[in-house]
């Protein structure tokens, strides 16, 4: 399958309205718009098996058939998750910089399918350049008509409003979204109610990441038939997929699900910088945890890499290079939690920072055989007893850890602590945080 | 020193911390309400403009921003403190900030942040005494393909090493008089750097 995602990647300006048009941008949104029905749009998305590129990996058509057939007695909402936090993903910003129409005529046809007239994009405060080139965007379809009171000619209003975060990773959570997006702090909501049900403004709404709308317009373009020939059964289609870390060519690669690892990190990142050895790496961001070499051979999809014990993520691949300690790794994640937690949840709250505690000691050469039991208690104990997931995100890297290089950080910890007897004060190296 | 308070540091009123926002300014941010169902949707947008104006938010630019979408003043500084983007306190005229998360950190983002301390004596949390600079360690950017990553109000500095940080700021030092042109226009010149080096890669 030819590439779909990526094809504007490697410009050094973005692709804007007339050049996109030029391309046939927007003919499959208009051909929605005139002659579909939402309930085709659905059907199709729902066919293709594509499923959200966010995290959660939840089949997109289906989230969108939970929305009101009806817009009853009021709006529905589309929300675009562009708040990419998850360290070691960088994808979404790729596509808003580079095609910002690919993602805007995924916008269009997604509200489209659940009848909302207004999308509001959420983009993380960050994003400064990003957040410019779709407001260049934006008011580009504005001037077209594209985007007004009569989208593409016919009788429906469709508007788009660009809204920017203030730095907080738990508003990527979709309910802290919402939350953030009305003004609030951006503590996540218990659910139920679900945002199908009670979303932004206490609407229904749906809420999407980018590169999840950005497979949509090919979905109806070329078919779901077609979108299937690519991936796996159970996640059919293409990936961005990043490679970072100790790599020689860094980047983000289009290849469709079920690539392995290996051949990610190996063939189209270069392998490991300068040649050296690699001690671990993480297979979708900061939360799925680090994973031993002898696994670069798991294919990159949801499914293998859940029987890995851990998750596909956001195909965010990190390299770790022999040299650099899992421990002091691991205080990078751990302080990164803590940091984050939006405190609302006492196991969350209380167990980021002891976690963060735990793994300083093992990093400044006091870790204890106890501290391992400590660590699961940590982790089984804020599971399942929290507002949102978080407690799974920092278990990630913890877990990871403990199970799979834990006599390494027991031997680390153990070296560090015979330097320190031997030379008093010494340092442990610019690794350390403290 | 242009008034529209769009662009960035040099925008920042030199003096006169207790200064009100300017006219055009205000009409500006009394239009972002009617953009959401409820004008409190309009609250995260109307502070960042008022930062990007000022530098760092006033407690009358929060109640400012709180009349302006009908919250309570303490609801706006609850909003506040939740975001680290957020600043109570004004920061130099260019506020630095060197990603500290896995990528960057296994990129040498510390070398990155002792070069900062070398050449201007400042740590995390510190600004130099002509007010120039300040240093923050941020989290991942999601500039984790170009790592090391700092970032300056929200312009990224990408695949940076200590030679181009020391280089950086010399240049940022020899323009402060027209901040917000210095920095755009070294920005411009680190993004054609980085497409150089990367040879078109994303
Ligand atoms: C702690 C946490 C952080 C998240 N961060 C993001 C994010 O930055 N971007 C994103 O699209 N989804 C993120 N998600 C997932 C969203 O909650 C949600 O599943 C997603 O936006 C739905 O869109 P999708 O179905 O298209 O993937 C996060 C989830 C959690 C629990
Ligand atoms: S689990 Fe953690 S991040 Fe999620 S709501 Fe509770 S405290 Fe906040
Ligand atoms: S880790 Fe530094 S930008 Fe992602």
């Amino acid at each position: 399958m030819e590439n779909y995602l990526s094809t504007e990647f490697r410009r050094a300006t973005p692709l804007f309205l007339e050049e996109a048009r030029a391309k046939g941008r927007y003919r499959t949104a208009q051909r929605v718009f005139e002659t579909l029905t939402p309930e085709q749009v659905v059907d199709e998305v729902k066919n293709s098996g594509l499923r959200g590129r966010g995290g959660a990996w939840f089949p997109t058509g289906i989230k969108w058939s939970f929305m009101p057939k009806e817009p009853l007695k009021g709006p529905s909402y589309l929300v675009i998750n562009a708040d990419e936090g998850e360290p070691g993903t960088f994808k979404d910003r790729q596509i808003m910089e580079k095609d910002p129409h690919l993602l805007l005529e995924g916008i269009l046809i997604g509200s489209f399918a659940i009848r909302a007239e207004t999308a509001f994009l959420y983009i993380r405060g960050e994003y400064k350049l990003a957040h410019d080139t779709l407001a260049q965007a934006i008011a580009e379809l504005e001037a077209a008509g594209i985007l007004g009171d009569a989208a593409f000619g016919t009788k429906r209003k469709m508007r788009i409003v660009l809204h920017r975060g203030a730095g907080a990773y738990i508003c990527g959570e979709e309910t802290a979204l919402l939350n953030s997006l009305e003004g609030r702090r951006g503590e996540p909501r218990p659910k139920p109610p679900f945002p199908a049900v009670w979303g932004a403004f206490g609407r229904p709404t749906s809420v999407n990441n980018v590169e999840t709308l950005a497979n949509v317009p090919a979905i109806l373009e070329k078919g779901a038939a077609w979108y299937k020939s690519a991936g796996t059964a159970q996640a059919p289609g293409h990936l961005l997929f990043g490679v970072s870390g100790a790599v020689e060519r860094p980047g983000c690669f289009e290849l469709p699900l079920g690539t392995t690892a290996r051949e990610l990190v190996e063939r189209w990142a270069g392998g490991v910088k300068g040649g050296r050895r690699m001690k671990a790496f993480i297979p979708g961001g900061a939360s799925t945890g680090f994973l031993p070499p002898d696994r670069l051979d798991v294919p990159m999809d949801p499914e293998s890499l859940r029987k890995e014990g851990t998750m596909l993520g956001t195909g965010g691949i990190i390299v770790i290079p022999e040299g650099v300690e899992i421990v002091d790794a691991a205080r990078v994640f751990s302080r990164f939690f803590r940091h984050e937690t939006c405190g609302q949840c006492s196991p969350c709250r209380e167990g980021s920072a002891w976690s963060d505690q735990v793994v300083g000691r093992f990093q400044r050469g006091e870790g204890r055989t106890e501290d391992f039991v400590l660590l699961d208690a940590i982790m089984r104990g804020s599971k399942q007893r929290t507002i949102c997931v978080f407690p799974e995100a920092f278990a990630g890297p913890l877990g990871s850890a403990v199970k799979h290089f834990k006599d390494d950080l027991m031997a680390v910890s153990a070296r560090r602590a015979a330097a320190d007897a031997g030379s008093g004060a010494a340092a442990h190296g610019t690794a350390s945080h403290g | 020193m242009s008034a529209a308070g769009q662009a960035g540091a040099g925008d920042r009123p030199a003096t006169a911390p207790a200064a009100a926002p300017p006219d055009d300014l205000m009409s500006a941010l009394r239009a972002l309400p009617s953009r959401y169902p409820q004008a409190r949707g309009a609250l995260l947008p109307i502070l960042t403009r008022l930062q990007e104006w000022r530098g760092h938010l006033t407690p009358a630019d929060m109640r400012l921003a709180g009349e302006l979408v009908g919250v309570a003043a303490a609801d706006v500084f609850s909003v506040v403190t939740f975001y680290t983007m957020y600043r109570q306190r004004p920061v130099g005229r260019f506020p630095l900030g060197v990603c500290r998360n896995i990528a960057c950190w296994v990129n040498g983002s510390e070398q990155l942040v002792a070069t900062v301390r070398e050449t201007l004596g400042i740590g995390p949390g510190e600004t130099t005494p002509d007010g120039l600079f300040s240093l923050e360690e941020v989290e991942c950017l999601g500039s984790c393909g170009s790592a090391p990553c700092l970032e300056i109000d929200s312009c990224y500095f990408e695949q940076q090493s200590p030679v181009s940080v020391k280089a950086l700021l010399a240049r940022l030092k020899a323009g402060a008089g027209d901040a917000a042109a210095t920095l755009a226009a070294a920005h411009a010149d680190a993004a054609a750097e980085l497409r150089r080096a990367r040879d078109g890669r994303p």
